[in-house]
């Protein structure tokens, strides 16, 4: 045996040290002064001297492609900055990675967090404020200012408005058409239910058509919406008031249609049943509709659209995602990353996105890029969701700012649409449960708004 | 065994090392002159170098977690907030005030039974088909097991198709009997009962694979005498099939029921716990509380309380159920 080549079992105990070392080393090197590292990923080799921001990103398909290319037109377009969209799930699968990257002290730089999801963190003093990073050449006023002022909290800046959507009604003309029906949208709930009885008993593709289905899980978005067309809410400030008559009648309403019409049912996906011609109608996200049109143009039938209907008000909720840093990222990557924020907030890169997607435009100014003002021109039901802009109003604060309200009332809702419970039983169910949860926060939410 | 007994009892062991056999006295350890005992003081310390990446590996990655479970139990904690706020045994009172987590604690159970009893009996009687002399049945036998490799993505997502009440395949198997197929995940009632069927499908193979192993074991002799003295099918299997499969039921009883409790990836696919709380088991109200309500206190709690009723199971199975085990 060649003894050069023998490693002593000291020579291996301490090569083990000097790696462990350099492995910790390696690991401390991407920390900023309050020891937060940088989320780990991969640089390709022609951007590797640039500052590296981590964009945790909450977009899959469409949306998600269209990132990753607004990201490679961004670091093709510059030498300092290289952005590394990393996928990390829904909204709530992001936020709930990103409060694990908290306690590892390896966070990401940039994050898309819903309306709801950004709170979390905030509250938590874990967001940056961003009004200290606009300049001349970039004003907050760039920005639809309803979408804007939801991200401020305190005078302050902490979520910038970008994948912003609101409930859009849906109809399908063609059902319309064969059950004598008009070619829009109704004026209100009533009319609405009136067109419901005429539908009844259509079929398509042997299938027997409903007027509508409402969303299993993350219903609560849109029932937000019923719950005020009613002249209800969820909650007046703090006070939690989903118990009160006028949310039980917007409830009422759908059980009515589910049990005592059969007009209506609890959908996993509301969109793939529309797609389907399962229902005529439906309320969901704007960002539904390039599916809706893709679909329809599939299976050789027609898409509107409309303002969701009114009853005693015509009002819808905003939701979607927004784009916030994080405070413990160094100062460097936050630069980085709001350079980041100014690129996807340019016109054209705005309208590209609202071209792809579906998703409203937060830029004023993107509504006059030639892109998304042809599609507007020729697509009528994109328009609806601008014009719709007029209506929107930011959800109730129990909603947005207390963890877990949206599961106890989408849960709630889920035992009347399934199981046929009284209304009032469930929501004043609810309402215990929000009021508890929302005591466990109440400090923590007033020392922050 | 007999000699290893006797060897024990002269306080004597032995072993093979490097080929040579060697004998140690077991009294005499620990003894010895101090020159001999600080010779041995380099092998302790390689023992421990041999045996630290194990141990700290287990440490880290088994008890480090519990014992911190254990504390985070006893504390108010968001999962974000610096600093964790100890409220003692608040957490575990309020679990067992709130009626969703007795419900939550009886639908565990209902689930757990059907998922194990169900797969136990089905995997049985699979393994029994399996064991005959059939056309194809290698094929059968891969096929059978196949559902235990694939991922709970996977699976949830077939399933899904399958139970659709419009375009399920299900469907099409209930129209001849004159059946509609229900909404079976978007209803409260048959939602907890689809989702033991599609964990029954998950897991058969498995214990059918596991019990024709133990099948193509059992000694053809004790069948030929039985048979000689007149012993049907049904006694046979009976009297010496099950008794004799006992340490292989044993086995995977406590397995299954281990991985029942711990069901999570199908349940967040297809159901995530809802309708309402119908299909809320311990696994998903554990994640729930944790990831989703940010309220690390309660789902620690919750965990806690898991991991004691599946320890006392296992505690409770070894102590009465292995008494009829049937060691060959």
């Amino acid at each position: 045996m060649d003894t050069s080549t023998v490693v002593s079992r000291r020579s291996l105990l301490g090569g083990a040290g000097a790696a462990a070392l350099a492995l910790t080393t390696f690991g401390c090197s991407g920390k900023s002064d309050s020891g937060y590292g940088q989320a780990k990923g991969n640089v390709p080799d022609k951007y590797a001297k640039r500052t590296r921001v981590v964009l945790w990103s909450a977009y899959s398909g469409t949306p998600g492609t269209t990132l990753s290319a607004l990201a490679q037109k961004f670091n093709d377009s510059q030498d300092e900055v290289y952005v590394e969209v990393q996928f990390q799930g829904t909204y709530d699968q992001a936020s709930q990675k990103t409060a694990a990257a908290v306690q590892a002290k390896q966070i990401p730089d940039l994050v898309t967090f819903s309306e709801v999801t950004w709170h979390r963190f905030y509250l938590n003093d874990l967001l940056e404020p961003l009004d200290g990073y606009f300049t001349g050449d970039f004003a907050k006023s760039v920005y639809q200012q309803q979408l804007l002022s939801e991200g401020v909290l305190k005078g302050k800046t902490w979520w910038l408005p970008f994948a912003r959507s609101t409930p859009l009604f849906y109809y399908n003309k063609t059902l319309f058409a064969k059950a004598g029906l008009p070619d829009r949208g109704p004026a209100d709930w009533d009319e609405w239910y009136g067109w419901s009885k005429q539908l009844k008993g259509l079929q398509a593709s042997g299938k027997q058509v409903k007027m509508e289905c409402y969303q299993k899980v993350d219903g609560d978005w849109q029932f937000q919406g019923s719950v005020w067309q009613w002249g209800g809410s969820y909650s007046d400030g703090l006070t939690v008031t989903i118990n009160k008559p006028e949310a039980v009648a917007a409830a009422e309403w759908q059980r009515k249609l589910i049990f005592d019409d059969k007009m209506a049912y609890m959908a996993d996906s509301p969109t793939t049943d529309f797609s389907n011609q399962l229902v005529a109608t439906m309320v969901t996200s704007t960002g539904s509709l390039s599916t809706a049109v893709a679909a329809a143009k599939k299976g050789g039938w027609e898409v509107g659209t409309a303002f969701v209907p009114a009853k005693a008000r015509q009002v819808v909720p905003t939701g979607g995602g927004g784009l916030s840093i994080m405070r413990y990222a160094t100062s460097k990557r936050k630069k980085a990353a709001f350079a980041f924020i100014k690129f996807l907030a340019d016109p054209a890169n705005a309208a590209y996105w609202c071209v792809k997607t579906g998703y409203m435009p937060a830029v004023g100014e993107a509504v006059n890029d030639p892109q998304l003002a042809t599609l507007l021109k020729a697509n009528p039901n994109y328009n609806v969701a601008v014009q719709q802009l007029a209506k929107v109003r930011k959800e109730d604060e129990v909603r947005l700012m207390v963890p877990n309200s949206n599961v106890m009332i989408y849960t709630g809702l889920q035992k009347i649409w399934s199981d046929n419970a009284p209304v009032q039983g469930v929501f004043d169910d609810v309402a215990s449960q929000l009021t508890k949860a929302t005591g466990q926060v109440k400090a923590q939410i007033e020392k922050h708004v | 065994m007999a000699s290893l007994d006797a060897a024990t009892a002269r306080g004597t062991t032995k072993g093979t090392r490097g080929g040579t056999t060697v004998e140690s006295t077991r009294s005499g350890r620990g003894r010895g002159t101090p020159a001999r005992r600080r010779r041995r003081y380099p092998e302790y310390l390689l023992f421990l170098a041999f045996i630290a990446p194990n141990f700290l590996f287990v440490l880290v990655f088994a008890y480090w977690p519990v014992i911190y479970n254990g504390y985070l139990s006893l504390t108010d904690w968001n999962m974000l907030a610096p600093t964790k706020d100890l409220v003692g045994l608040a957490n575990y009172r309020d679990l067992f005030t709130d009626p969703d987590f007795l419900a939550t604690l009886r639908q565990t159970v209902v689930f757990v039974v059907g998922v194990v009893v169900g797969s136990m009996v089905l995997g049985l009687a699979t393994a029994l088909l399996l064991n005959q002399r059939l056309v194809g049945r290698r094929f059968v036998r891969t096929m059978a097991f196949a559902p235990h490799v694939l991922s709970g993505a996977a699976i949830g997502t077939l399933w899904l198709f399958i139970f659709d009440p419009n375009y399920g395949l299900i469907r099409p198997l209930l129209a001849p009997l004159g059946l509609t197929s229900p909404p079976w995940m978007t209803s409260s009632r048959w939602a907890l009962p689809g989702l033991i069927i599609v964990y029954l499908w998950k897991s058969t193979g498995f214990i059918a694979i596991v019990y024709l192993a133990g099948l193509q074991n059992l000694p053809r002799d004790l069948y030929e005498s039985a048979a000689l003295d007149g012993a049907g099918s049904w006694r046979l299997f009976r009297k010496i099939t099950l008794p004799l499969l006992s340490p292989v039921t044993f086995f995977l009883f406590l397995t299954t029921i281990i991985s029942a409790f711990q069901a999570f990836d199908v349940i967040a696919l297809m159901t995530e716990g809802g309708p309402g709380t119908s299909t809320t088991t311990l696994s998903w109200f554990i994640y729930q509380r944790a990831f989703v309500a940010s309220d690390a206190g309660h789902a620690a709690a919750a965990a806690m309380i898991m991991f004691v009723l599946l320890v006392a199971m296992t505690a409770l199975q070894a102590r009465f159920l292995e008494r009829r085990v049937h060691y060959r």
